[in-house]
């Protein structure tokens, strides 16, 4: 089962940081279709947070198509993100270790590796939308 | 639905001064109401009302649709935690679960020793030698174990250390999710609040300045910062409630419920602290703040 | 309620019941000796004048220690309705207001009509209980004194008081009940009013003792008419003689006892002449040092037709007495309870 945590600081709404949390262990393969995710009281208590915003960060879940609520057994995993994709994740986690690797060597530190990452990225979704 | 608490004109008043004035709440069931003020601003005086502690001077307060501490039955539906956390001090903790067993026909004993057990109390000690997180923390059993509707806390963690006041809210919303009861809880901190709340109650200087759902209030408050401008200026749907001003620059803090269109301003969102800052602000509290700010 | 009212006077409760029975072993440790003493005296059914000789041998014969108990006891139970109004009563109220627990108290699923309700009659009945207890058992044990009062023994220091004597008529019958009552209701009334305990209890303290002195003093002896009676100087046997002036021409006399009535009680006495005029001035013929200074004094009056007038209350009257004081009293320890009542009620601060 998860763990969910909370940045308090970032600005972003509580439900929404808990549906991001969701998204991306989908994604990670971490949470699968049939899985249950951790109960609204569990949840609401580990981090003091009220449970109508779990229960609101569930209900959209929901609505994507994503979980589905059991009642009186919990909210379950119906949907997937990874899809196919998740097959790929070891190579090109491989890959990513590789030019992490080389970039490093070349002597960039974390923060300029980051810098050349996020604007490639940047550059590559706009020409995408383009 | 029915609110938990419906106040209409509600007013207190010792004698000269009001406590609490003018006072026009309805706080809808099920939520997390966190009332906020600074020290000395109602929030006491309007929950003692709440639980019939005090009697209104005027104004009408209904709570559950029934009239504050009138009788056993009423009595049972609320549950009261008092600021400070007290209890006997002679009496065990165990003493205090009998206490709760034997006043309360609605007990629920397997919740309150499970409850003792989680919590790690030792059931023989008095209350007396209990710290001050773990008193709040027996207070907060007895109040949850009688099975209320509404739970109203008077400044639960104020006199608590960080890690007691964690402890304490995680229990809190934990008793809320398991039993679907309706909280009010007052602190003179935001911070306290911003997690658990979902319906707010701005109390300043006796009065009521702004009440409702979190999300409301985020949604409809912005922060407008410019080139120096008379807040007069603006447009009649947005409520200016605070306003700084240096020489060159203005930066407003706003109620709308449109859209600001403005090309003038740079439009973002508020924290619920800086709302509930600005609106004492409004209220007189921090002038001087302000006047330093005008002169920089 | 009434578990937690039991629980919360556990402490008081253990600290009486102690000392009762510590009493409860002295009386039973000294008590059989003493009946059999006074079987030994043979006051018992005794007749005649013979009676009063008896009854002063068989006090005589009573030690020190008889005496210091009879004086602890008595004394406990006049002070026992003033410790339960200080510490029985007055924090009852008070102290949960002012450590906060009325909120604790008043916000579970009983009235506060009830909770008072509940703490009063167990506070008022076991203060009631208890100080009672204390003054049977006194009583019990103290029997064949009162008895040999009763036949006109005297002169026995402390064991002498008779029932009608301040100390005596408070720590006896029914008496302690109704100060108990009304020292601990007038304890939990300060408390409501005052909100806090240790201004509670001087006000508490400082009412019942008021109380104490002012109702004995000015208040008992008026319950009934009180009756007269006209009796010879020369037969009064305990007297208070002064006599002054130049060449001693006047005298006061008062009657200590009345004769052949020992148990009345005795107001007020004073001498009258043959007409009924109060008198001062001592006749003439009085005044030589030989007759004045001597056993001769009171007849030498009684000759001149000097009488004395006393005003006293009949032995009789002793239970009529007690139930009267004893109603007053509870009367207004009702009244103090109501009081209460409407301040826990009135929902101001």
């Amino acid at each position: 089962m998860i763990e969910f945590h909370l940045d308090g600081r970032s600005g972003v709404a509580p439900y929404l940081q808990l549906i991001h949390q969701v998204r991306q262990a989908l994604r990670l393969g971490l949470l699968s279709e049939g899985d249950q995710l951790p109960k609204v009281k569990d949840v609401a208590a580990g981090l003091a947070i009220n449970p109508n915003t779990v229960l609101k960060a569930y209900r959209e879940l929901e609505y994507e198509g994503l979980a589905a609520a059991r009642p009186g057994v919990g909210t379950f995993v119906t949907g997937t993100l990874a899809g196919a994709s998740l097959a790929a994740h070891g190579p090109l986690r491989h890959d990513l270790q590789r030019w992490l690797a080389k970039a490093r060597r070349a002597g960039l530190d974390d923060e300029s590796i980051e810098a050349l990452f996020v604007s490639t990225f940047r550059a590559a979704g706009e020409a995408d939308i383009a | 639905m029915t609110a938990v608490i419906a106040s209409e004109g509600l007013g207190k008043r010792y004698r000269r001064l009001w406590a609490l004035a003018e006072c026009t709440l309805s706080i809808p069931a099920g939520r997390v109401v966190g009332l906020v003020g600074p020290n000395g601003a109602g929030k006491t005086t309007l929950l003692s009302l709440a639980t019939g502690m005090l009697a209104p001077t005027t104004g009408t307060i209904e709570v559950l649709g029934g009239r504050p501490g009138a009788g056993p039955g009423q009595l049972a539906r609320v549950g009261y935690l008092a600021q400070n956390a007290p209890v006997y001090a002679e009496l065990s903790v165990s003493d205090h679960l009998k206490l709760g067993a034997r006043l309360n026909p609605g007990w629920d004993a397997a919740l309150a020793a499970d409850r003792i057990k989680r919590l790690d109390l030792d059931p023989g000690r008095k209350a007396g030698t209990l710290s001050g997180g773990q008193r709040a923390q027996l207070a907060l059993t007895l109040a949850v174990a009688k099975r209320p509707e509404l739970l109203l806390l008077d400044e639960p963690v104020a006199s608590l250390d960080p890690l007691a006041r964690r402890e304490f809210l995680q229990d809190l919303m934990e008793a809320v999710a398991e039993q679907q009861v309706s909280v009010v809880l007052s602190s003179h901190l935001i911070s306290d609040l911003e997690r658990v709340c979902d319906y707010l109650i701005v109390l300043v200087g006796s009065r009521v300045r702004v009440a409702g759902p979190v999300e409301e209030l985020l949604a409809s408050h912005h922060l407008l910062s410019g080139p120096r401008r008379d807040p007069a200026t603006l447009p009649a749907g947005q409520q200016v409630i605070s306003a700084s001003h240096t020489d060159v620059q203005t930066t407003l803090l706003v109620r709308t419920s449109g859209p600001v269109l403005d090309p003038a301003w740079t439009v973002s969102g508020v924290t619920m602290e800086d709302l509930v800052l600005a609106y004492m602000s409004q209220a007189g509290l921090g002038r001087s703040r302000r006047h330093l700010e005008v002169q920089q | 309620m009434t578990w937690l009212a039991w629980r919360q006077f556990r402490m008081q409760t253990v600290v009486a019941a102690a000392a009762l029975a510590a009493f409860a072993i002295a009386f039973a440790a000294t008590g059989p000796h003493l009946a059999s003493l006074y079987a030994a005296s043979g006051l018992s059914g005794c007749h005649g004048g013979r009676c009063q000789h008896l009854a002063n041998n068989f006090l005589g014969q009573l030690g020190g220690t008889y005496g210091v108990l009879w004086t602890l006891a008595v004394a406990i139970i006049l002070l026992a309705p003033a410790v339960i109004g200080l510490f029985w009563g007055a924090p009852l109220i008070a102290r949960e207001r002012e450590t906060g627990t009325a909120a604790l108290a008043w916000n579970q699923s009983i009235t506060r009509t009830r909770w008072l309700a509940v703490k009063l009659t167990v506070g008022g009945l076991g203060a009631m209980a208890l100080t009672e207890a204390l003054s049977v058992m006194q009583a019990w044990w103290a029997a064949p004194i009162g008895r040999a009062l009763g036949y006109g023994g005297g002169a026995a220091g402390i064991l002498s008081q008779g029932r009608f004597s301040a100390l005596v008529f408070a720590s006896h019958g029914i008496t302690p009940l109704g100060y108990a009552a009304f020292a601990f209701t007038l304890g939990v009334t300060a408390g409501a009013l005052i909100r806090r305990t240790l201004p509670a209890m001087a006000v508490t303290l400082a009412i019942f003792a008021a109380l104490q002195i002012v109702v004995p003093l000015w208040g008992r002896p008026h319950f009934f008419p009180a009756r007269q009676a006209v009796v010879s100087v020369a037969s009064l046997q305990e007297i208070s003689l002064t006599q002054g002036g130049l060449d001693g021409s006047s005298f006061t006399l008062h009657a200590m006892n009345i004769p052949g009535q020992p148990a009345d009680w005795l107001l007020s006495s004073g001498s009258v002449n043959a007409a009924g005029e109060l008198v001062s001035t001592t006749p003439a013929a009085c005044t030589a040092p030989s007759t004045e200074d001597g056993p001769n004094f009171l007849p030498c009056l009684a000759s001149h037709g000097i009488r004395e007038t006393i005003t006293y209350q009949p032995a009789s009257r002793f239970w009529a007495f007690q139930w009267t004081e004893t109603a007053i009293y509870l009367a207004l320890a009702l009244a103090l309870a109501g009081s209460c009542f409407r301040q826990v009620s009135r929902r101001r601060s």
